[in-house]
């Protein structure tokens, strides 16, 4: 019922930040989708699977995986962020 | 995997562009060479602009990304050019559409080089990371600091300059660049050696020696990766 008030709230253009469901999950998505794509993070995660190769904790095969996986994550991350995926645009002006 | 991201679709002509490595003071006008250890093979070999020559190599203009092959490749010419040279780092990447370019972020740039020779004079730049190994019991904020502290100050006591760079790992306990001189390398190593020994347990990178990458930071024609960094 509360979704339902919700939607049909925003079908008239009325939004309460904090009290809107959609707000709220629009919110939590944003901050997932920073948090697995912050590319600083992904740099670390390199660095590191590089450090535990040299230190032998790592072979090269698992290491050629798990760096090109993490390259890969990347690319992605820096493509979401020049997307902006988590920003609305308003296409009425 | 070589991945190379071309700047121009295909259907524009390649043109020859040059590739940075390093800045050398180079007070005469004739150019050297340092062989074909360029990218493709190509040479690495000297520009003169004034008593600063960057060396480079005659390359396709494009973008280069971070890829282990290629990035060894500019580590090679430097650490070769290093052998004979004092000199001023280049970041990876840097790769200019022509020599008048170049030349244009040549003046540019030229004051502040000027200023970074005496900083780079002679020295080279050491790395050290200290880790935890995975079987090791971890340890706590203080012991990390102490043990960090440790090793700073017997590092500093060898050494003209340092800087802490960021701990990426939550089993890093220290990462710590040093600038060294080039003759006092060898007490350095010594330092290092005494250090491993106390902190048998734990795994020590001693790694170079370097360009002095995190100690001269110019920034030439704006942006990140159009500059000398």
């Amino acid at each position: 019922m509360f979704i339902i008030d919700d939607i049909l709230l925003r079908s008239i253009g009325i939004s309460l930040p904090g009290l809107d469901m959609i707000w709220t999950l629009e919110q939590i998505q944003k901050f997932a989708l920073k948090g697995y794509y912050n590319p600083e993070k992904i740099k670390d995660q390199i660095k590191e699977t590089r450090l535990l190769y040299e230190f032998g904790e790592l072979d090269r095969q698992e290491y050629e995986r798990k760096n090109s996986e993490l390259l890969h994550k990347l690319d992605v991350a820096k493509k979401v962020l020049e997307m902006d995926l988590g920003s609305k645009m308003d296409i009425l002006g | 995997m070589v991945r190379r991201i071309l700047k121009a679709e295909n259907t524009v002509p390649e043109t020859l562009g040059k590739y940075v490595y390093c800045v050398i003071p180079f007070p005469t006008k004739e150019r050297k060479s340092f062989g074909n250890l360029g990218f493709d093979a190509s040479e690495v070999y000297t520009l003169d602009y004034r008593d600063l020559c960057p060396v480079v190599s005659d390359v396709t203009y494009r973008d280069y990304a971070v890829d282990e092959p290629e990035v060894e490749v500019h580590r090679n010419v430097v650490e070769q050019v290093m052998q004979e040279h004092s000199v001023i780092p280049v970041a990876y990447g840097m790769a200019f559409k022509s020599r008048k370019l170049l030349q244009i972020a040549m003046s540019a740039g030229y004051q502040a080089m000027q200023k970074a020779l005496p900083i780079v004079d002679g020295k080279v730049e050491l790395g050290i990371k200290v880790f935890l190994p995975k079987d090791l019991e971890p340890m706590g904020s203080v012991q990390k600091e102490e043990c960090s502290a440790d090793f700073l100050q017997s590092l500093l006591a060898v050494s003209s300059d340092n800087k802490k760079l960021k701990l990426f790992s939550d089993r890093l306990i220290l990462n710590c660049t040093f600038l060294v001189e080039k003759s006092g390398m060898d007490e350095f190593s010594l330092q290092v050696g005494r250090l491993k020994e106390r902190y048998a347990e734990l795994k020590v990178q001693y790694s170079g020696p370097w360009p002095a990458y995190n100690f001269v930071d110019i920034h030439i024609l704006g942006g990140k990766r159009r500059g000398f960094r």
